[in-house]
């Protein structure tokens, strides 16, 4: 048992290192169009529903996509600046990530709530399941035998 | 021909109306029949599910006959009908909009009623099945009725016009619109079936576990279709839209994944069901939002309430889905909220490691996962409703909330097989888990080999590997057991599809971390080198049909083969679209779309490629999948109730 | 007792959230033919140089000292073919005025040929700008048409009109910024 249990740390151990290893380095660098493909995955695409720039077909995607392109390669402007350029011409809307502030941060902090609501439920179930075991022996079931058991020893003692 | 004008239209109006009337006597009959106990009207109920079927066959043969014959007095075919079309496309532009998808509805529902009815003949006098089919006709009536008022496909059209614009380009260039939309239809729809009977038993009361063994294989049917739809659907996403991705996290593919996502996880809690009893009313519910989803999500996608076009433009359709899926919920709230304390099983879950306990916490999961998609997809209504502004929620949103719920999945999916019902011990589990372990930490040492990086991608592999090796460890028992009998049946088929959905994540996780792009100017007879692959343009030429010119940019990868990314314009319609060339491999994809502008006569070309890692993965894996629900469907090896459970429940805990 | 009507009490609540998404549902509804808003009111036009239809070049920034309406238009656009008539009399009404406004066209995702074609058979001879990169729509925001704008004569974006326009709103809200703009 004691090889086993281990056997099962030193696994754990190389997968921690192993994955620390991984998870830190880095891959091969950007190019430009990554940069660009990067950029119009967090923009919306203003004739759909929720397709970001980079995915949309529509002539008003492929339109900012070419101009996120053309100030890529002049260079001059950093990402938010550049994201901040097209939501100046097409308004709040044109974010497909919701903000952290205000009414939106609601789309975050739901689904959180949701989980640890339903973690908490589940939770709760089982310790409800844990108490009301089935078969278990209640407090009263217990006084019964141990009555009983005193009575036949009482009886033994006796006869 | 002017005489024909109309009387296609007629016949085929007709012919909706009778099934509407059919199935509305169907429905009144099961009711009624079933409520007086009078078996003759209950045999009535299988006359009116034939007489619905023909009428909807008869109406979708109506509206291909005028579609072949380009009947051009049928407003429908004005809109998705044209003289130069190929036949092909011309058969499957019948449910290219929305009043030809919608009476493909009808046909595809009419026959799961019939056969349903079939199916039950025998059994028809019970009260559960006669409800079960009243259920369906009401269903199949409110579709009818659709069919025959709002979105009518045999309404006239405007006199005296001889050709069309044929359907949406983009459905005019991939075999794959002859399958995807009546394969994801044969899901979608399909739904209504378990729903169907779900509701049945919450009406008579009956909630023990024989309907349920008996609708099994008719949820598995469904869902396995909604599957292999939704896969089809990402396979077209990606062959045709030149975007080079599989998954957007738009409406209309968020509308198909919320029945899959709440369906995969009746799949799993009706396991409990039927070996505790227990979860009863949950599985109701779970069939109940099931099918309540495939309304709003139709509701979603045809309202035009999140679905922009071109210019601003409106749909009356909405209102009509929004209100039966309003009917849905209230009925379907209400029974349960009648019903669902007298159901309620007395068993419990002995211990949190025990597989109930496992499938309790995947249905969380997938409970959380519905949620994100849903409250995603409908935020942007919320907001408008209430600040009166409008906002996007995209991809970005999407992909940061499901990858942590991807992950917790393929933890439970490494876990759960090896767990023995009821309880199980550390042991066991430490026994058990070595192999599938050792796998895990195999995919790790290789992926860092192959330059993987990144924690959510390496954490995917990992997973993958551990979730692996316990499928595979299931099905290895399995066989050596019994042979070729350990292939089949729930548990076993459940595992390859398991090892189908694995790899799935895993292609999903490498081709979205490490996947690469760049945009190349091509000079014919100039190879250019991206990514270690050279590209040499060869020509650039032009092909005309009567219906579209294409530029075709030839391009040679690594030497070999020739690529052809183009820019097609239909010339009825006025609309470009890009097609894309893909060189695929068991590794990576080599991705190649044509970028505009073109100049046909020149020798220079735009060329954008994108290396996507392990896509290939991703077919291969659906393909597993599907053989997996195949395989499921089988009956597995008959389980006698003496049988002893798979692990011994440890009596001596007490002492440990 | 909670647990006896545990399923009433998630039924409820399950309910009353439903009840809230029906109505986010049934009130949502798109809008058509506005006054919209857009960071752009009050501030200088985008710079625009680009070239006419008949490859004439247009440079706005000469066009101070005049009104400028600008109708972003796409031939095969159904409320863009509903308005046009009304785009015709708007110029012809600015033609018989002095200091009348100025009205473009710019053409967003057609073909020089579909525009000429619709033009020469419902009327219209203001100028046609080409847009074939999109560059003017993106720099005035502009994602679906019709669109119309209005700048005044300093080169002040005054106006922003979304989808259909409606009889004698351009007439009106012309004159308004008129009025405002000579007092």
């Amino acid at each position: 048992m004691k090889t086993k249990k281990s056997i099962w740390i030193a696994m754990l151990l190389l997968t921690g290192v192993l994955m620390a290893i991984g998870a830190t380095r880095s891959g091969s660098p950007l190019t430009q169009q990554d940069r660009i493909d990067s950029l119009t995955s967090y923009l919306a695409c203003p004739t759909c529903s929720g397709e970001s720039v980079f995915v949309s077909r529509a002539p008003a995607a492929q339109a900012i996509r070419t101009e996120v392109a053309r100030q890529v390669g002049a260079g001059l402007r950093s990402d938010d600046e550049i994201i901040s350029y097209i939501e100046q011409r097409f308004g709040g809307q044109v974010l497909l990530v919701p903000r952290a502030t205000g009414l939106d941060s609601l789309v975050w902090s739901l689904p959180v709530a949701a989980l640890i609501i339903a973690i908490s439920l589940l939770v709760g179930a089982f310790a409800r399941w844990s108490r009301n075991k089935p078969g278990a022996p209640s407090a009263q079931d217990e006084k019964l035998v141990e009555q009983a058991l005193a009575e036949v020893s009482n009886k033994q003692s006796e006869g | 021909m002017l005489a024909s004008a109309g009387i296609i239209g007629t016949i085929g109006r007709a012919l909706l109306l009778v099934g509407f009337v059919g199935s509305v006597f169907g429905a009144f009959a099961a009711i009624t029949g079933v409520r007086n106990n009078e078996p003759r009207v209950i045999r009535l109920v299988s006359r009116f599910a034939v007489l619905a079927f023909a009428a909807a066959l008869g109406a979708f043969a109506v509206m291909e006959y005028a579609m072949i014959t380009r009947d051009f007095s049928l407003a429908y075919v004005q809109k998705v009908g044209s003289w130069s079309t190929p036949a092909l496309y011309n058969f499957a532009a019948v449910w290219s909009a929305l009043e030809g998808s919608i009476l493909m509805w009808v046909l595809i529902l009419s026959g799961y009623t019939l056969a349903v009815c079939f199916w039950m003949r025998k059994r028809m006098n019970e009260s559960l099945a006669a409800w079960a089919m009243a259920v369906m006709m009401i269903v199949l009536a409110f579709f009818f009725l659709v069919s025959f008022y709002p979105a009518n496909p045999f309404a006239n059209g405007a006199p005296g016009v001889l050709d069309g614009p044929g359907p949406n380009p983009l459905l005019q260039n991939h075999i794959l619109v002859m399958f995807h939309p009546p394969i994801l239809y044969l899901g979608y729809v399909g739904v209504t079936v378990p729903f169907a009977f779900a509701i049945a038993a919450l009406v008579t009361g009956r909630v023990g576990e024989g309907w349920l063994l008996a609708t099994r294989r008719w949820s598995l049917f469904a869902w396995g279709f909604l599957t292999f739809g939704i896969a089809l659907g990402s396979w077209w996403s990606y062959e045709v839209l030149g975007w080079s991705g599989v998954w957007a996290w738009d409406p209309v593919e968020n509308a198909s994944l919320l029945p899959w996502i709440t369906g995969t996880a009746y799949i799993h809690s009706v396991l409990v069901q039927e070996r505790r009893g227990m979860l009863r009313v949950w599985n109701i519910s779970l069939l109940v939002a099931t099918f309540s989803l495939t309304i709003l999500g139709t509701f979603l996608t045809r309202s035009g309430v999140l679905n922009s076009v071109h210019a601003f433009s409106e749909s009356g359709i909405g209102a009509w889905f929004l209100s039966f899926f309003a009917v849905v919920l209230v009925v379907s709230v209400f029974l349960i909220g009648w019903r669902g304390d007298k159901l309620r099983s007395p068993g419990v879950i002995d211990s949190p490691l025990s597989r109930e306990a496992a499938f309790l916490a995947n249905n969380v999961l997938f409970a959380v996962f519905a949620f994100v998609v849903l409250l995603g997809t409908v935020f942007p209504l919320i907001i408008e409703a209430l600040q009166n502004r409008q906002i996007a929620v995209g991809a970005p949103f999407f992909d940061r909330l499901t990858v942590p719920i991807g992950i917790a999945l393929l933890t439970l999916m490494s876990i759960a097989p090896v767990l023995p019902w009821r309880k199980a011990s550390a042991e066991t589990l430490q026994t058990r888990l070595f192999w599938p372990a050792w796998c895990g930490i195999a995919a790790l040492v290789a992926s860092l080999a192959s330059g993987a990086y990144g924690l959510a991608p390496l954490l995917t592999f990992t997973l993958g590997g551990v979730s692996s090796g316990a499928a595979l460890r299931q099905v290895v028992l399995a066989t050596r057991r019994q042979g070729f009998r350990g292939l089949v049946g729930r548990a076993n088929g459940g595992m390859i599809v398991h090892l189908g959905v694995i790899l799935i994540a895993v292609a999903l996780g490498a081709s979205n971390s490490y996947s690469k792009s760049q945009e190349l100017s091509l000079v014919a007879g100039v190879p250019a080198t991206f990514a270690g692959h050279s590209f040499e343009l060869t020509d650039v030429i032009e092909v005309r049909d009567d219906r579209s010119v294409s530029v075709k940019a030839l391009v040679i990868v690594d030497g070999g083969k020739t690529y052809e990314p183009a820019i097609t314009k239909y010339t009825r319609i006025g609309m470009n679209v890009g097609t894309p060339s893909v060189k695929t491999s068991l590794t990576s994809d080599i991705y190649l779309t044509l970028e505009p502008p073109v100049r046909q006569d020149s020798n220079t070309a735009q060329i954008k490629i994108f290396i996507k890692p392990m896509i290939s993965w991703l077919w291969i894996g659906t393909g597993l999948m599907a053989v997996g629900t195949f395989l499921a469907a089988f009956p597995g090896r008959r389980r006698r109730p003496t049988d002893a459970t798979s692990a011994p429940v440890l009596v001596a805990d007490k002492s440990a | 007792m909670f647990s006896k009507n545990l399923v009433k009490v998630v039924s409820g609540v399950v309910a009353f959230v439903l009840v809230l998404l029906l109505w986010v549902l049934i009130i949502s509804k798109p809008s058509d033919g506005q006054v919209a808003r857009s960071p752009l009111l009050g501030q200088p036009a985008p710079s625009i140089v680009a070239s006419t239809i008949d490859n004439q070049p247009f440079v706005l920034e000469r066009r101070k000292g005049s009104w400028v309406v600008l109708n972003f238009f796409n031939s095969t656009c159904v409320p863009c073919i509903n308005e046009h008539p009304l785009l015709v009399d708007f110029a012809n009404r600015e033609f018989e005025i002095s200091n009348g406004a100025e009205l473009y066209t710019v053409v967003n995702d057609d073909s020089d040929i579909a525009v000429r074609e619709f033009f020469s058979k419902n009327g219209g001879s203001w100028t046609k700008l080409k847009d074939d990169n999109g560059a003017i729509a993106v720099a005035f925001g502009v994602a679906r048409v019709p669109e119309t704008w209005i700048i005044d004569p300093n080169g002040l974006v005054r106006l922003r009109v979304t989808g259909e326009l409606s009889e004698g709103l351009l007439e009106a809200q012309l004159d308004k910024l008129r009025e405002e703009f000579t007092s």
